[in-house]
């Protein structure tokens, strides 16, 4: 991998009146590197994944991409959430259409529509509203539409909190191979521990509020992974005990 | 049971039900001697069908008089569902537009559509002006509050997903905030709709020479009470057929909220 830095977070904190929720974070994210963040409930994931995109303005610190403040409108970044956000209103591909259009990047769109819905398994659906779809299909319409816009860093929050377990893996998988195919950047936001040990290259581990890195653990066993392997399981504990130990 | 049979078994009540009170109508009517006669439901029947080829008054048949007042409802409600949903969406959505306009409309809100009667007709004089207000007024306020009650229930996840895939807030109120009122809009519709068509019956009452409300009015000034039944008739006829085609568009237009569930 190489390890030029993509994302670089300095100092970042973030206030809600009194309440300190972020406290002076730091790190690097590296260009197509799959890095997970995991932390105990309610410490502030959500808070320090909105800070980074500034649908929160940060108290203070400063989060660059590629160099520059970051910038929704001028840098290509999607993000996944954990509630299905796919517009009722459209179809799965004018769905998929959709983030293409706002970014106006009409340029050979029915193809980029095409191949992002081949590479999810939708193409057969490409006309259904999303109220014919069912749960993982929607959350695969989303993905879809995230890959499609071609984007430099996908930040996703907890993605698959709603689905059952069998999904979630048949999903991680794929999102794991998408991104390594298209070499996307990706902060994966997860309260599942297993979950990050599957998917991460790096897992970095919160503490709880006020929130602040506790540990950046490399994990680099090959994909892929084998969740009873005992490396899988050593990794997973030693996280584990990160999360219990504040 | 099978869905078709459930709903011929719905069908079958319902209609005996009908049967069964234009039974006892006949029955009433035969068995009291009042000094008006009240007309059994045949004879209005034959007078409906009567009016449907023979001119009540002097220029129109009951379906030139159905046309006279359908024009009317469609002319207000068509101005009030412009205002009314440009009004309530840019209310729902824009914290400045809400502020300025949100205690006019709730002031001039509860006034009924009837109440207007006096001053519109000093103002628009007798003509078809002063039903297109009234109508307007009628069925100004639930597209209002429906547009409203739409915009300020969007989803925040789709206008955050809208955002983070660089949309600016003109596109976040076209692409995401509109589409997604409008089955919000479309239940508005049908109330303004349904208020149109009485208050129209109302502007018509007052001052007219044609139109379903006139006909009543005019079988009244004769003492027809024939006419006068026959006509409230075609108002539940034609009344019917409008909320009918209404949901028919809406189901056409709305095909994405309709299918699955």
């Amino acid at each position: 991998m190489n390890k030029n830095v993509k994302v670089q977070v300095t100092h970042l904190t973030k206030k809600f009146g009194e309440l300190l929720v972020l406290n002076d974070v730091s790190f690097d994210v590296y260009d197509g590197e799959f890095l997970c963040i995991v932390g105990p409930t309610g410490c502030g994931k959500t808070t320090f994944l909105n800070s980074l995109t500034h649908l929160y303005e940060p108290t203070s610190g400063e989060i660059l991409f590629k160099g520059e403040k970051i910038d929704l409108r001028k840098h290509d970044i999607a993000y996944i959430f954990q509630e299905y956000s796919a517009m009722e209103w459209l179809t799965v591909k004018e769905n998929v259409r959709f983030g293409l259009e706002l970014k106006k990047q009409y340029k050979g769109i029915n193809e980029k529509v095409k191949d992002a819905l081949e590479l999810v398994g939708l193409t057969k659906f490409a006309d259904y509203y999303p109220r014919q779809l069912s749960a993982s299909m929607l959350q695969r319409v989303v993905i879809a539409r995230a890959f499609a816009t071609q984007p430099e860093l996908l930040l996703m929050d907890e993605p698959y909190g709603q689905l059952d377990i069998n999904l979630r893996f048949r999903l991680e998988d794929e999102v794991v191979r998408l991104c390594k195919q298209t070499k996307t950047t990706v902060i994966f936001i997860t309260h599942n521990i297993e979950e990050a040990v599957y998917l991460g290259d790096r897992i970095l581990v919160l503490t709880n509020k006020p929130t602040s890195i506790k540990e950046i653990v490399t994990d680099e066993l090959p994909h892929p992974r084998d969740i009873a392997a005992p490396e899988f399981v050593e990794m997973r504990n030693r996280i584990t005990d990160l999360i219990k130990w504040w | 049971m099978s869905k078709k049979n459930q709903r011929a078994r719905a069908l079958a009540y319902g209609g005996g039900t009908f049967l069964l009170l234009l039974f006892l109508w006949e029955i009433l009517v035969r068995m009291t001697d009042s000094q008006i006669p009240f007309p059994t439901p045949f004879a209005v029947i034959e007078r409906f069908v009567d009016m449907l080829f023979h001119n009540v008054g002097y220029y129109y048949t009951i379906v030139g008089h159905v046309l006279w007042s359908l024009s009317r409802v469609l002319a207000g409600f068509c101005m009030a569902a412009v205002l009314g949903i440009v009004l309530g969406l840019t209310m729902g959505w824009f914290p400045y537009v809400r502020a300025i306009f949100m205690p006019i409309f709730n002031l001039l809100r509860p006034i009924a559509p009837l109440a207007w009667i006096p001053l519109a007709i000093l103002w628009f004089g007798i003509g078809e002006k002063y039903k297109y207000f009234l109508i307007f007024i009628a069925a100004f306020v639930p597209f209002t509050l429906n547009s409203y009650a739409g915009a300020t229930h969007v989803d925040k996840q789709l206008v955050g997903a809208a955002k983070m895939l660089g949309a600016n807030n003109a596109q976040v109120f076209f692409e995401i905030v509109v589409p997604a009122a409008v089955p919000s809009i479309f239940s508005g519709a049908q109330v303004a709709l349904s208020n149109s068509w009485m208050t129209m019956l109302a502007a018509e009452m007052v001052c007219a020479t044609e139109g379903i409300g006139w006909i009543i009015i005019a079988g009244q000034a004769v003492n027809d009470m024939t006419q006068m039944i026959a006509g409230m008739l075609a108002i539940g006829i034609v009344g019917f057929l409008l909320a009918n085609g209404m949901r028919l568009l809406e189901r056409r237009c709305l095909v994405w909220n309709n299918q699955g569930n």
